[in-house]
């Protein structure tokens, strides 16, 4: 029985770390990224500092490709995807395609780190005018701004005086049929507007919440440091719909602690937009037979107690294509799936020997 | 941290508006009443009326796409249109006559009722869901598809859909109602309000305009009833806000070449309030003035505002009246997108859009859109005189054209 490879689909932080472990319990894998470049979303849309530690983005993910890319059991292959599948484990025929054709490769188990995508605040919601305001921008494109070191307002190019952040965009939404908590937003949302505070030390930075979710220490590490140290205003009560007046953007809806409505005139919105399964995310699904939750991310077995497996035997999955996830989440689930792939492999192993 | 070669940080601006590119992503989670009409047909509990043959099919607010019918229309007219502005009906006629298209006058209408269950919550909700089918259920006997001139009607329709589709209980209620009056229980495959057709037919309308409407401004109010209740019926087109707002009423001032002013209000209600109109008035008025009138002013300054809905256009028009005599800073004539549509096409501005039951001067707005409003009086008093006098009882629709 030859030692076949784990194929690991998507090289964002989760994919990363799966190959990684793959590797470090002594087994081969190969990691087939669609882009041209590994680091998933934090690398593609140019995220700045990572909360909760504000590390730097390049150099953190840089770390972690470094780790697998100098390593002879990873085999790296980007700007690839699988186009098809036929077997079962641990005995999978995977066609991959790149720019230059397809090749068969022989796997014994697959983890799927295919992760997410961005909600597009054009669509259902529909009152924030993304696609109506050059002031009205999301998070990821604030993420840019913050990382080439300067914040201004789009439409003028000078240091915005009032910038507001909307929490929940095509989160926690039934109405659109997102019903979930993309997890990250109010914290990503604080530190954005902490570090905007050092760009422009005199703003008015406010943030619109339903209910603030800062899970565990970052509470204390986003939260809190944003409203004392970097005086940002929480707000609770979701905004309905922005305007233009003048040259000011106007932010409207209700303020619920002081149960009325309310109509502010911003400099700037920046939308925190939530998480949504990835294309890839879908395509695999469907390739590999794998049943999604209610959501429309990979479903697991067996709940909380088991984060990775999938019901196609062999299959697992790592990161935000089974859910909303922070990082931490990401990689923790990508420790999870590599040791379980490797001891899918070595049961059969045995089982064959 | 990223720098230029000089030290300076690099400015990234995020893509302008015109760069961001939207695409719908289809239907969230949500139930196709159609599915569900048909569904219902199938086992035999009602008949769907089919939209009709010439269609137009647009994109709604999900991106599932609804016929508009062209003709074979039957048209239920809104009893806030015909008492308070006339003209306002007799517009959407006068355009369906001028393009030819077969459509149906009934007589045998009732009201919607919705009115009244805005208001006071009176009635109950088989006798509401009777009428709609009983008015539905004519259109089908006579041979017509349901048009629904009002934007109460169409909103309040829109949720008897959903009532009758979701309480099996209030489906046999309303059979035994309609089986008494020996009549068919039908409902529209779509329910569609004529600001659809209007913005389907904008093309074919601006191909006929006969005024250059270049250097006039107007400001839109979309009615409440039409995009917020129910949403996913509402049009939505790519090109008119990028797909973010929707855009009849729009649609058919940019096809005629108006320029369209944006205000921060736009998305507010006239101040009708679907009940405040009846329960609340001083709040409808006030609201109608200082919120939508007077920041319409401000900010975009138009020549005329445009509205689709009876209640919208009756609140914003009137209200002006009467907060004048408080010295505030109103009038702005305001009229239907299918008033303006036929004076663009030539409509006589008294014979058949009747402008003079407006409370708001118009006359500047008709001379700046090249209407010689002084010869049009005329001519229509010339036209009252002959009813006056007995010599013919109402202008048909050659003298309306004279
Ligand atoms: C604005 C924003 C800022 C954030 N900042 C932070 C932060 O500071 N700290 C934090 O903890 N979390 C942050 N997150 C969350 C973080 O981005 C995710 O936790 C993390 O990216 C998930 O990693 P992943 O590998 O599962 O998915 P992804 O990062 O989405 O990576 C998936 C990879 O798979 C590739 N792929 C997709 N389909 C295919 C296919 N068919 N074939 C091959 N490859 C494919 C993609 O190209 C991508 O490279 C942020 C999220 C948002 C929305
Ligand atoms: S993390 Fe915060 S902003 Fe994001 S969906 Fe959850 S509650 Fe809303």
């Amino acid at each position: 029985m030859p030692n076949l490879p784990v194929l690991v689909i998507g090289g964002g932080p989760a994919g990363l770390e799966a190959a990684r472990g793959v590797a470090d319990l002594g087994y081969k894998a190969v990691l087939v990224e669609k882009e041209s470049v590994l680091g998933g979303r934090p690398i593609l849309e140019s995220y700045a500092a990572l909360t909760p530690d504000m590390r730097n983005t390049e150099e953190a993910m840089n770390e972690m490709i470094g780790r697998i890319s100098n390593n002879e059991a990873v085999d790296i292959r980007t700007g690839a995807t699988v186009t098809a599948v036929e077997g079962e484990a641990p005995n999978f025929k995977v066609t991959l395609q790149n720019g230059s054709g397809a090749e068969t490769l022989d796997v014994s188990s697959v983890i799927v780190s295919t992760g997410f995508q961005h909600f597009d605040p054009g669509r259902e919601t529909q009152m924030y005018g993304y696609y109506e305001f050059d002031d009205v921008i999301t998070l990821t494109d604030a993420e840019k701004m913050l990382k080439a070191g300067k914040f201004v307002r789009p439409s003028t190019g000078e240091a915005p005086k009032r910038v507001a952040f909307i929490q929940c965009v095509g989160s926690r939404d039934r109405q659109i049929g997102n019903k979930w908590c993309s997890k990250v937003c109010c914290g990503i949302a604080s530190k954005q507007a902490s570090e905007i505070r050092h760009f422009v030390p005199d703003a008015k930075l406010f943030i619109f919440y339903i209910d603030l979710r800062a899970y565990g220490f970052w509470e204390d590490e986003l939260y809190w440091k944003a409203q004392e140290e970097n005086k940002v205003n929480y707000i609770r009560g979701i905004v309905t719909e922005i305007n233009k007046r003048g040259e000011s953007v106007v932010v409207k809806g209700e303020d619920t602690t002081m149960g009325r409505p309310m109509e502010i005139p911003m400099d700037m919105v920046i939308l925190s937009v939530g998480m949504e399964p990835s294309e890839g995310t879908k395509d695999m699904s469907k390739l590999f037979n794998l049943p999604l939750e209610s959501h429309g991310y990979i479903a697991t077995t067996g709940g909380a107690l088991n984060t990775v497996e999938t019901t196609v035997p062999g299959v697992f999955i790592a990161g935000a294509a089974g859910g909303p996830a922070d990082l931490e989440d990401s990689v923790s689930m990508a420790g999870a799936a590599a040791s379980r792939a490797c001891a899918f492999i070595r049961k059969s192993e045995m089982a064959v020997a | 941290m990223s720098h230029a070669s000089n030290g300076a940080p690099t400015v990234i601006t995020p893509p302008k508006v015109a760069e961001r590119i939207f695409k719908r992503q289809g239907n969230p989670e949500k139930e196709d009443y159609r599915e569900q009409l048909f569904e219902l047909e199938a086992k035999g509990e009602l008949e769907v009326i089919r939209v009709p043959e010439p269609y137009v099919e647009v994109e709604t607010k999900f991106g599932r796409k609804k016929k508009i019918p062209l003709e074979h229309t039957w048209h239920h007219k809104s009893c806030g249109q015909c008492g308070h502005i006339p003209g306002y009906p007799t517009s959407i006629f006068w355009l369906h006559r001028q393009f030819g298209f077969d459509y149906f006058d009934p007589k045998d209408q009732t009201s919607c009722t919705a009115w009244n269950y805005y208001a006071s919550s009176t009635s109950n909700p088989p006798a509401q869901a009777s009428i709609a089918v009983r008015n539905f259920s004519q259109a089908h006997v006579d041979g017509y598809f349901p048009f629904i001139h009002c934007g109460t009607s169409y909103g309040h329709y829109k949720e008897t859909r959903d009532q009758i589709i979701h309480f099996p209980k209030l489906r046999e209620q309303v059979r035994r109602i309609m089986d008494r009056l020996n009549m068919p229980f039908a409902f529209p495959e779509e329910i569609v309000h004529y600001s659809e057709w209007l913005h389907v037919m904008r093309d074919r309308i601006a191909e006929r305009k006969v005024l250059d409407l270049s250097n006039v401004t107007v400001s839109v109010h979309p009615a409440c009833h039409y995009h917020k209740l129910i949403p996913e019926d509402a049009i939505y087109n790519d090109d008119i806000y990028n797909g973010q707002r929707t855009s009849v009423v729009t649609g058919i001032a940019q096809a005629l070449g108006a320029k369209v002013a944006d205000y921060s209000n736009w998305h507010d209600c006239c101040g009708f309030g679907f009940s405040h109109i009846l329960v609340n008035r001083d709040f409808s008025r006030s609201f109608a003035a200082i919120r939508k009138i007077e920041r319409m002013k401000e900010e975009a300054n138009p020549d005329l505002v445009l509205a689709h809905d009876t209640g919208c256009l009756t609140t914003l028009d009137k209200s002006q009246f009467a907060t004048r005599a408080h010295n505030r800073k109103v009038g702005i004539p305001v009229m239907s997108d299918v008033q303006f549509a036929a004076l663009a096409m030539g409509a006589h501005p008294y014979k058949v859009c009747q402008l003079h039951w407006h409370g708001v001067d118009n006359k500047p707005l008709l001379e700046k859109m090249g209407i010689d409003h002084e010869k049009a009086w005329a001519e229509f008093e010339e036209q009252a005189e002959k009813i006056k006098s007995g010599e013919t009882q109402f202008m048909t629709w050659e003298e309306a054209d004279a």
